[in-house]
């Protein structure tokens, strides 16, 4: 295993201006919640900014993403690829989750992914040809009691489905552009960004107070 | 309704129009404002009088987990809150957060206050971003704004700071310490104990941390304005102190978060709050407290729903994720369906827990769809033995005990699909 500590190494950011200085402003908030000594450990937090602006993880976006936090890309996709959210590889423009856990699966579930793959005309786990939708099966919501639940592009939940609110549901996202889960463009030129009013990368953990608290200014990121 | 009149602890705001606010919930932390002004041990004291047991499966004393952090003198020392809910079958968090995120709030500060830590996190699913995340996060500004989180809180000297991170999908980071990797920006993977997180060297960044669920922090409030014993003695059974918020799904009349007394039999569960099977079905089997605990038969419902009877009958409380199931299930189907949630679940590090969950998904699909023999059964239940008390946490167990006792109690599900 490759210790944390090794430093990730510059990589060129994969972000759009206006892209780079969401993402700036956010990895500030994010990394401000720990103490400076632990601030490798905003890395679930710094991997949601990068996918909710990408549309998913690219392998740059992971090297940069490892570069902010001096963290081995090799580590940040180790940590990318245990968790069900992040995605690895483009998904459909509208991914759909079904929850089959057990309640949702004694009120229905297996229904609505049947019909699911019959609309979209695509297996559980596979995304159409005009990279519109994909659909996949997803472990319990917390939604249970409002069972069968669907999941939208990881945070919209749709409760209580049917066969016919499905079909609603399917048309309205069809409708729609979509964004959140768009594939990515491509990295454009080599350009190192570290963002703006950051402080010097460490490389080394540096010790500070005795409780990250004073370090810690600004609360919750919104 | 029997039950009817007892006291609601958790839900009394959640019919109230925007419960969600500090307006609502009366614009003031009057349960703080009374602990800030207590010695911390003292307010521990009430935790281990009021029996409060928590919320997030295991049922162990709040207070006693809480006077083992405040012996370690180590500082700085953690408070870390569970709000990772991904037990199926269990919803009841996401509801505290969305419709009472003061109550949980004003409890978080006062477990802080009594555990001497200056700096907490909440660690939340990451499908919650736009429910209950932005809730509680609302409801820390309105918090802040007030003057009961930050610096100097209403005078008292205590500073605290507070922060929600998201997780990112992965039930297991709902173990307590595979959610301190996760929270840490590691994988979760969970750690061999001892340590133990309220130890030293155990918790968050090696500090001793208290990792608790949100449910048990919501009652913190009560128990500071009432006191310990009043707490105590809304539970119907010895050492199982307050209500419970039983979260409700499957083939009842009505499905939800029901909060009653803590004890309750599923019978009343059912007949008083949920208003009984839907039409045309017949009780068949109950899931207690979320798809990891042993199931109950239909003659079983009339068993009380605390820790302790439920452990005495080889099954447990755990997240009160009650699934009430009708006689259009097959049991044998049921298991399958739970089998595939732990095979996909387990992280892979301890070999009966990796290989034993993959095995007994498979051996429960090949029964399923008809291809199985009688020796399959047999050796689900052998299998499921074996993985039992073996492995770094207890998801192994929460994925044996569902097996042995589907079989054990439904094993005329299981003959019916099964060659002789
Ligand atoms: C596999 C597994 C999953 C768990 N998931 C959760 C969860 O989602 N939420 C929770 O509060 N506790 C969960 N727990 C229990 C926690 O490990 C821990 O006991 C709990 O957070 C302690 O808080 P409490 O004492 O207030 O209940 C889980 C345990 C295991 C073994
Ligand atoms: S019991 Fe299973 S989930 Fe728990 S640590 Fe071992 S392999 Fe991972
Ligand atoms: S079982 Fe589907 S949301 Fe819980």
């Amino acid at each position: 295993m490759i210790p944390l500590q090794t430093p990730g190494g510059p990589a060129p950011s994969p972000f759009s201006p206006e892209q780079q200085s969401r993402f700036d402003a956010d990895f500030g908030r994010a990394v401000a919640k720990y103490a400076a000594d632990h601030r490798r450990a905003a890395l679930l937090p710094v991997l949601h900014l990068a996918q909710d602006l990408l549309g998913w993880l690219t392998e740059p976006a992971m090297a940069y993403v490892g570069f902010r936090l001096d963290i081995p890309k090799v580590r940040v996709r180790e940590v990318a690829s245990f968790y069900t959210m992040y995605r690895l590889k483009p998904v459909g423009r509208h991914a759909i989750g079904v929850c089959n856990s057990v309640s949702c699966w004694a009120m229905g579930s297996e229904q609505i992914i049947k019909r699911c793959e019959e609309k979209l005309g695509i297996r559980s786990g596979e995304t159409t040809r005009d990279g519109q939708f994909s659909l996949e099966e997803v472990a319990c919501l917390a939604a249970c009691g409002y069972a069968p639940a669907v999941l939208v592009n990881n945070y919209r939940y749709v409760e209580n489905v049917t066969p016919q609110s499905l079909d609603s549901l399917i048309e309205e996202l069809r409708a729609k552009p979509g964004n959140s889960m768009a594939p990515a463009p491509e990295p454009k030129k080599l350009e190192i960004n570290r963002g703006q009013g950051e402080a010097p990368r460490q490389t080394e953990p540096q010790t500070t107070g005795p409780s990250g608290a004073t370090s810690v200014q600004t609360s919750g990121g919104k | 309704m029997a039950l009817a009149g007892s006291p609601k602890i958790l839900s009394v705001d959640w019919d109230k129009p925007e419960s969600w606010t500090l307006k609502t919930y009366g614009g003031k932390y009057p349960a703080l404002e009374k602990a800030l002004k207590m010695q911390p041990q003292a307010i521990v004291d009430e935790v281990v009088k009021a029996n409060l047991r928590g919320r997030g499966g295991a049922g162990f004393p709040t207070g006693m987990k809480w006077n083992f952090v405040r012996k370690e003198t180590s500082f700085p020392k953690y408070l870390v809150v569970n709000a990772d809910e991904g037990e199926p079958g269990t919803f009841k968090d996401r509801a505290i957060c969305e419709r009472s995120p003061h109550m949980f709030v004003e409890g978080l500060i006062i477990g802080c206050f009594a555990l001497d830590c200056h700096l907490t996190y909440i660690y939340c699913r990451g499908e919650f971003r736009d429910g209950a995340i932005k809730r509680v996060q609302e409801a820390i500004e309105e918090a802040r704004a007030a003057g009961f989180v930050g610096k100097n809180i209403l005078g008292s000297g205590f500073d605290l700071e507070m922060h929600v991170v998201a997780g990112a999908g992965a039930y297991i980071c709902g173990e307590e310490t595979a959610l301190l990797e996760s929270l840490e920006g590691r994988k979760g993977y969970p750690r061999l104990k001892p340590p133990f997180p309220a130890n030293a060297g155990g918790g968050l960044f090696k500090q001793p941390t208290a990792v608790n669920n949100v449910e048990t922090l919501a009652n913190l409030p009560s128990i500071v304005m009432k006191g310990g014993d009043w707490f105590n003695s809304v539970g119907l059974v010895p050492k199982n102190g307050g209500t419970r918020l039983f979260a409700v799904s499957g083939h009842s009349r009505k499905t939800g978060v029901f909060e009653a007394p803590m004890g309750i039999t599923f019978r009343a569960l059912l007949d008083d709050y949920c208003g009984g099977m839907r039409e045309g079905s017949t009780l068949k089997a109950i899931i207690p407290g979320g798809s990891s605990s042993a199931i109950l038969t239909a003659a079983e419902a009339d068993w009380a729903s605390d820790f302790d009877t439920l452990k005495s009958k080889k099954t447990m409380a755990g997240s009160g994720g009650v699934v009430y199931l009708d006689q259009s299930v097959n049991m044998a189907h049921a298991l399958a369906n739970v089998m595939r949630f732990y095979a996909h679940e387990s992280c892979g590090q301890c070999t009966p827990c990796r290989e034993g969950t993959a095995w007994l998904s498979r051996l429960c699909d090949k029964i399923m769809q008809g291809r199985g023999e009688k020796t399959d059964v047999d050796n689900v239940h052998q299998i499921a033995r074996q993985m039992e008390q073996k492995t770094i946490c207890a998801l192994a167990d929460g994925a044996a005990m569902p097996a042995k006792s589907y079989i054990e109690k439904f094993r005329a599900d299981f003959d019916a699909l099964v060659r002789q």
